[in-house]
């Protein structure tokens, strides 16, 4: 049987260096660069189409802004606005990247920890420079919760300050383990319905089915997750408790 | 797991990083603005309609009112004008009534009157041409054979016979 995680492994296709640095172009690298484009053709054919009765590719682009508006006024209100660029860049290149993942042949971008890792941390440095710029040193409160007696301050700032830390870990593992583990669940059913043949093979077959609309529920999910806990905690940096 | 095989991590963060920007910048610049623009437009346009609709709406019930109340008005004006022509065609009719039956017996009674005088009148005059009458007949029958006292007792008792013919309601 073939291994499961052999999907994820990755072979430079074509090799680059710049400045000593290896940036050679590989699958997922690939498949970033399909993201982006769809995304970029998505979103400037329907807002180069402005019409009051709105086209269907128009309704489905503003069907998705307003989502991400949606998240952004429920979490961080009227002020988070001007991060809705931002947001819904996030939101769309990691739906894009898990959705394209699902494609068989292709390679799901977001099944790398180093890529969510990225966006998670720079999520995480973002909403500590955005707290520190808006409140200065007063943003180090958000370490010790309202309402703390006094005596408890010497412990309650090491466990924030833990479970601040864990934000970022959190945030980038979430999605990587689930784009991964969808995919493993997937490759291992396939390799039973191979190794199965047709006597029992049609019983893993079938799995693979419901499985893989569950894995596209999931591609959405984890993409609304991963952008409302950005939003949360951008929005905690604003607001302060 | 082949995920953590730091061969590829400089290759994926870079592009990562180059691919996400681009994205950002296409969609910051060029994509977003017009899509958000034409929301925020039809949202506009919307509520405008949607407030339009609700003073129009409010104006028309007002109207409504307002007509309403004049019609109850009206009829009200109607039902009292005819009431009072009512009861005017009704005194006028009992005023014209009143009038016509005073009129009606003061006729009755000025004939009466007219007839019993003519009555009289006639009753005299056949009384004096009776007597006129008789006393000529009586010249002639009798010429000169009797005396005036004869005459006279003649006559009377000629018209004695003669008015209690005619007059027998006569006093």
């Amino acid at each position: 049987m073939e291994d499961p995680l052999h999907p994820f492994e990755l072979h430079a296709l074509i090799p680059l260096s710049l400045f000593g640095l290896d940036i050679s172009l590989n699958k997922a690298v690939v498949m970033m660069f399909v993201a982006v484009a769809l995304v970029i053709g998505l979103l400037v054919r329907a807002g180069s189409s402005r019409q009051l009765v709105p086209t269907r590719l128009q309704s489905l682009a503003e069907i998705l802004v307003e989502f991400i508006r949606g998240i952004i006024r429920e979490t961080m209100g009227q002020e988070g606005m001007r991060f809705f660029p931002l947001i819904s860049s996030l939101f769309l290149f990691i739906l894009f990247c898990n959705l394209l993942g699902l494609i068989p042949g292709s390679y799901t971008v977001t099944s790398q920890l180093v890529v969510t890792g990225v966006f998670a941390v720079g999520v995480y440095t973002l909403s500590v420079v955005v707290g520190f710029r808006l409140h200065g040193i007063r943003f180090l409160s958000i370490l010790v919760p309202p309402g703390t007696p006094g005596w408890l301050i010497p412990l309650m700032i090491p466990i924030e300050l833990i479970s601040h830390l864990a934000r970022p870990l959190s945030l980038s593992v979430r999605l990587f383990a689930n784009m991964t583990a969808g995919h493993v669940i997937l490759g291992v059913l396939f390799g039973l319905t191979i190794a199965g043949g047709l006597v029992i093979g049609w019983l893993p077959f079938a799995f693979t089915v419901a499985l893989y609309a569950l894995e596209l529920g999931i591609a959405f999910i984890q993409a609304y997750i991963f952008t409302i806990l950005t939003c949360v905690y951008i929005g905690d940096a604003i607001h302060l408790h | 797991m082949p995920q953590f095989d730091t061969h590829f991590f400089s290759s994926l963060i870079f592009w990562e990083v180059v691919s996400f920007g681009i994205l950002f910048w296409v969609l910051y610049k060029f994509a977003l603005p017009p899509i958000v623009e034409a929301l925020e437009t039809r949202e506009r346009k919307i509520r405008d309609s949607i407030e339009q609709a609700e003073q129009n709406r409010a104006t028309a019930e007002q109207r409504l009112r307002e007509y309403e109340a004049k019609l109850l008005g009206a009829a009200r004006e109607v039902e009292a004008i005819m009431v009072e022509a009512k009861t005017k065609a009704q005194r006028l009719l009992e005023d014209n009534e009143q009038r016509l039956r005073a009129e009606s017996a003061r006729i009755r009674e000025e004939t009466t009157q007219e007839i019993e005088r003519e009555r009289r009148k006639a009753l005299q005059e056949i009384r004096h041409k009776t007597a006129d009458l008789a006393i000529l007949v009586a010249e002639k029958v009798l010429a000169r054979s009797l005396t005036d006292d004869d005459h006279r007792r003649l006559a009377e008792e000629a018209l004695e016979a003669v008015g209690e013919n005619p007059s027998k309601s006569q006093p």
